[in-house]
């Protein structure tokens, strides 16, 4: 599969029947360019499996040193529904299926100080109100 | 069956029950008797598919499977009185015939109130670390026998640094090997990248690397592995005849003192 000078090679291929999935490394050859993003991998591997990108989960990409070949991990899995029961949140928010809210670092460091000035029950009190 | 006739016909006297052994004895008779009941067939020829005789086998294995833990229990007693039928009488003096006596078992309470009071505080004051194997005593060797250890070492390792291998193949009459430089600290660094690469294509994850194994990457990859490439060891052992002084060695060099922390715990910088 060589488009714009990048081929995509899968290596270690298993099915994964407990998870319903199919995971596999994957070798991207890139020379000259820069690592491809992980969008066009998933293209990639949807054209290669004959399936939708949207089951593809592909993550951990490193480039060797020197540049030119990059080794990552990809899933594809059986649908949709299986994917958003097995796989880990922060991956399903990378392809904009689920919203984790963050309440900022600082937001949190604060509330934990409030907190500390009370006893019992009525710490979780403290955190509601943002004292000014 | 044949046996079982004979038991139901009262020949054995059962009244007691069949004793452990003697059940083992007519097993292991019968077992036997089966065994060669099949050799016999196999060597005539005939099948010994579906042979009655091979049912009764594994019947008789897996009864005495069962038995043999309780045996293993009994193994004391039989053998006791098997080797006081041999020895023919018991010998007052065998020291198997005494059982533990439980009364010495009790720790005498009333010896150690007895210690002095003045020792004692000494004694709770120093630690005596628990004895739990046996360590090597290392009191009586002077001076001299350390230094010959030492020079015993420093020959044994001067022996394997390159240059002596090299003289060697020069001198050696056997086939040459060609193979790539093994430096030590690349294989060690490329052992342990090997070793993650594995693990990591076998779990699917990515680890993230410490900085110990970054600087070492590092050190190995990159201007200074060039510098090792004139160092040589030290083979005064072989050569003088005494140990390497340390302090020539550059593995481990720290900053002579670090530099003084702050207030707010950073180095100070200097202004000139």
């Amino acid at each position: 599969m060589s488009e714009g000078a990048a081929t995509i090679r899968t290596r270690k291929f298993m099915t994964n029947r407990l998870l319903c999935r199919k995971q596999m490394i994957v070798d991207v050859l890139h020379p000259g360019k820069a690592t491809i993003p992980k969008t066009e991998v998933r293209e990639k591997l949807a054209k290669m499996y004959k399936t939708t990108p949207d089951v593809i989960f592909c993550f951990g990409f490193r480039t060797k040193f020197g540049g030119g070949k990059t080794s990552g991990f990809g899933l594809i899995y059986d649908s949709l529904d299986f994917a958003k029961k097995f796989e880990p949140k922060y991956r399903l928010q990378r392809h904009g299926l689920v919203e984790i809210k963050k309440t900022g670092r600082k937001q949190r460091k604060e509330r934990k100080n409030r907190q500390k000035k009370v006893r019992g029950t009525k710490k979780a009190k403290v955190g509601a109100g943002k004292k000014k | 069956d044949h046996l079982l006739k004979k038991a139901t016909e009262n020949e054995y006297n059962t009244s007691k029950g069949i004793s452990f052994l003697e059940l083992k004895y007519q097993l292991l008779l019968s077992y036997l008797m089966n065994l060669t009941y099949i050799s016999l067939q196999k060597s005539q020829g005939s099948s010994i598919q579906d042979d009655p005789a091979i049912d009764r086998l594994i019947e008789i294995r897996t009864v005495l499977e069962k038995m043999r833990p309780i045996d293993k229990k009994l193994k004391y007693q039989v053998d006791k009185v098997v080797r006081t039928a041999a020895s023919g009488g018991t010998d007052s003096s065998d020291p198997l015939r005494y059982r533990a006596n439980p009364e010495n078992l009790i720790s005498k309470l009333d010896d150690e109130s007895e210690s002095e009071s003045e020792g004692e505080e000494k004694k709770s004051k120093i630690y005596h670390p628990p004895k739990l194997t046996a360590m090597h005593y290392e009191g009586d060797e002077t001076e001299m026998d350390k230094d010959q250890k030492v020079l015993e070492r420093a020959k044994k390792r001067a022996l394997s640094t390159s240059m002596l291998r090299e003289l060697r193949e020069e001198f050696s009459e056997g086939p040459t090997e060609i193979r790539e430089t093994t430096s030590t600290q690349r294989s060690r660094a490329e052992r342990k990248l090997r070793e993650r690469t594995h693990y990591e294509e076998e779990n699917f994850m990515r680890f993230s690397v410490s900085k110990k194994d970054k600087n070492e990457m590092k050190r190995v990859a990159g201007l200074s592995s060039l510098n090792n490439l004139t160092h040589f060891d030290d083979i005064s052992a072989l050569t003088e005849g005494r140990a390497p002084q340390a302090g020539g060695s550059s593995k481990k060099r720290k900053h002579g003192g670090k530099g003084k922390k702050g207030k707010k715990g950073f180095k100070k910088k200097r202004i000139h």
